[in-house]
């Protein structure tokens, strides 16, 4: 756990509510790209934040801007690779013009930045990311991506459902 | 010292392509090559596979195209039960009408993706605009009312995808004989008039009719570059109906020289009699063309401007598409167009045919109707099948065969990336050409005008190899002995 997350507020109870969003991103069939999918699973199977919006998708396009706009909280869920991560990560995240657009992706600081430009507001946007190792063709998750999975799930636990 | 130049990735365009240079001692351009290093494997993967999950699973080469995949396949299967145009027979009407509701919502919201997010950044900026502003993002900072509206229209064509598929992506409508689904009321609509947080059927022809604008006002000003950008020479093709226009769904496939003349015209079943591919050990793309022109006068070229040449006219029912059309014709006097970057024009009309399409389907009662589905007896089963339909990006085929059991034994796919391979490889030598030839100094700006020149065809290499991978940037410069001289990441 980084120490960042020890000073957010991070308790999902927040986030139940009509005007917030958690937004699993990845692939289940990409091996640990499918923890973003999984942590969205688990909400939706406990019955957890049930009035917030819940959602799933493989990656982020520019109509993201568009519907975070319609939002006072957003959480997304995405695995990573990122070597600074041990297991879990989560951080508040601002809106920055990182250029990072692909056809097929553009980055969550680049998302609130186009929703700030284009709606002259944003949200606050909580990001959660889980370790992943492998991401190969396959369904299902390794055994230490499953293990970082529940110490998001611990986390949050112990902060507050 | 001659010098070798090298693209790789090209960047904007969906997969792994890469592009070689070779310039002289003059530093004259001698050859130059559009390089696809993908793998292919999705038509072996399907070998064994039950026939019905064709569709579901080739659709999954692609997550742009992935509805005109959807279409082909599913009409494979119409043929290869007995109820599709092989037969003589064909779908119901509203089943036919359900699909092109979901292809035309698809050929939107690709289109809009190309134009805006791939292409308009250039049109706006500049070839040789720094690469922080020429990309999308670069789009929200300078215009970003005019992102609004791209986000608006992608989003409406995304739900009419959904509306006719389910899903936003990779979702299932057509199944063999038919669709499962008609349009509700609610979504018709609710596509029609809008609602909070989506625009209507009208405002998408607005916007529809801003982008053509935004191509005019580029062509303008830019008038004696973008005429002369590219400008190769290739057949035209696609598929047309009785009428001599194009159909997007289904026709027969009619070839075109540079005065509009047929020089071929077949049914798509007999494709194998016509079309041979040439293979190069450079690319694992192939090299279509047709067997009775010959490999360099035989190749064609599909996709919105292979359309806009070819076509007659557009029908009465897409009155702003069809005046826009003649406009387009008019500006070559009877003779096709084959100015590599009028592709970008012509997309931008085919945004607009598409937009009135839909709202005249959206308007059609035949959308709520029940008769969705033809199940002929097992008697009637033909174990093969041909499916071809307009992608986005041009003339889309499915070929299958399965055996008595209805496993897969076969799959041959041509998309429209692979009828593109020569006159992209054209294109990029005419380009290179213009902007290296004689340059010392090579810039940043020459080496975007060669993507620039592929990027007008919106090519999918993923479609056309059905690759794995990821798409990192890196532009090299080697010397005529391999030895890196430049290199730039981005």
């Amino acid at each position: 756990m980084n120490a960042c997350a020890d000073i957010l507020k991070a308790q999902l109870a927040d986030y139940n509510h009509e005007s917030c969003l958690i937004y699993g991103i990845g692939n289940v069939g990409r091996q640990d790209d499918g923890l973003g999918w999984a942590f969205i699973d688990w909400l939706e199977d406990n019955n957890i934040c049930p009035k917030a919006d819940i959602a799933r998708h493989y990656q982020l396009q520019l109509e993201h801007a568009d519907l975070i706009s319609h939002k006072q909280r957003v959480l997304f869920v995405d695995a990573t690779k990122a070597p600074d991560v041990n297991d879990i990560r989560l951080e508040d995240v601002a809106p920055k013009m990182d250029f990072s657009f692909s056809s097929h992706a553009v980055s969550i600081p680049a998302i609130i930045a186009t929703c700030q430009r284009c709606f002259d507001k944003y949200p606050k946007v909580q990001l959660l990311t889980m370790k992943g190792y492998e991401w190969e063709l396959h369904i299902g998750l390794t055994k230490n991506a499953t293990r970082n999975l529940n110490t998001a799930i611990d986390f949050f636990r112990k902060e507050g459902l | 010292m001659s010098r070798k130049l090298v693209i790789d990735p090209v960047t904007r365009i969906e997969g792994h392509g890469k592009v070689t240079v070779h310039l002289d001692d003059n530093n004259k351009v001698i050859g130059a090559r559009l390089h696809v290093v993908e793998f292919r494997g999705f038509e072996k993967f399907i070998q064994g596979h039950p026939y019905w999950e064709a569709p579901m699973l080739l659709q999954r080469i692609c997550g742009i195209c992935f509805v005109s995949h959807h279409l082909c396949g599913a009409k494979a299967l119409d043929d290869m039960i007995g109820v599709g145009y092989s037969t003589g027979n064909s779908v119901t009407v509203a089943a036919e009408k359900i699909r092109r509701l979901g292809h035309y919502g698809q050929q939107l919201q690709s289109h809009v993706t190309a134009y805006f997010y791939l292409i308009a950044p250039e049109m706006l900026f500049g070839i040789d605009a720094p690469p922080e502003q020429r990309n999308v993002l670069g789009l929200v900072e300078a215009n970003p009312d005019l992102v609004k509206r791209v986000v608006a229209l992608r989003k409406w064509g995304q739900e009419v995808i959904v509306a006719v598929l389910g899903k936003r992506m990779h979702g299932i409508s057509s199944i063999p004989g038919g669709v499962n689904n008609n349009l509700s009321i609610e979504a018709r609509d609710r596509l029609l008039n809008g609602e909070d947080g989506l625009i209507g059927v009208d405002t998408v022809i607005e916007y529809a009719q801003d982008a053509l604008a935004v191509f005019h006002d580029f062509h303008e000003k830019n008038r004696e570059m973008v005429d002369s950008f590219g400008d190769v020479p290739a057949l035209n093709m696609c598929l047309v109906g009785d009428d001599d226009n194009v159909d997007y769904y289904h026709g027969k496939m009619r070839i075109v020289d540079a005065d509009k003349n047929i020089v071929q015209e077949l049914d798509y079943h007999d494709y194998l009699d016509h079309f041979s591919e040439a293979t190069e050990e450079w690319s694992y793309m192939k090299f279509p063309y047709l067997k009775a022109l010959g490999r360099e006068e035989g190749s064609v070229r599909v996709g919105p401007l292979a359309r806009l040449n070819v076509t007659k006219s557009y029908e009465d029912s897409t009155p702003l598409a069809k005046a826009a059309l003649e406009r387009f014709h008019d500006y070559t006097k009877g003779k096709a167009n084959n100015m590599t970057l009028h592709t970008n024009w012509a997309r931008a009309i085919e945004i607009l045919h598409s937009a009135e399409q839909i709202k005249n389907l959206l308007n059609d009662p035949d959308l709520q109707k029940t008769d969705l589905l033809l199940t002929p007896p097992k008697s009637d089963w033909t174990g093969e099948g041909v499916g071809v339909v307009e992608a986005p990006r041009g003339t889309l085929l499915h070929h299958y065969r399965a055996d008595q059991e209805g496993n897969m034994t076969f799959c041959n796919l041509v998309v429209a990336t692979t009828q593109n391979n020569t006159v992209m490889n054209r294109t990029v030598k005419s380009v290179a050409e213009t902007f290296l030839n004689g340059n010392e100094l090579i810039t940043e700006g020459m080496m975007n005008a060669i993507e620039v020149g592929i990027r007008a065809y919106d090519p999918c290499l993923s479609c056309a190899t059905h690759a794995m991978g990821q798409m990192p940037l890196v532009v090299s410069v080697f010397d005529a002995s391999g030895k890196l001289v430049d290199e730039r990441v981005r």
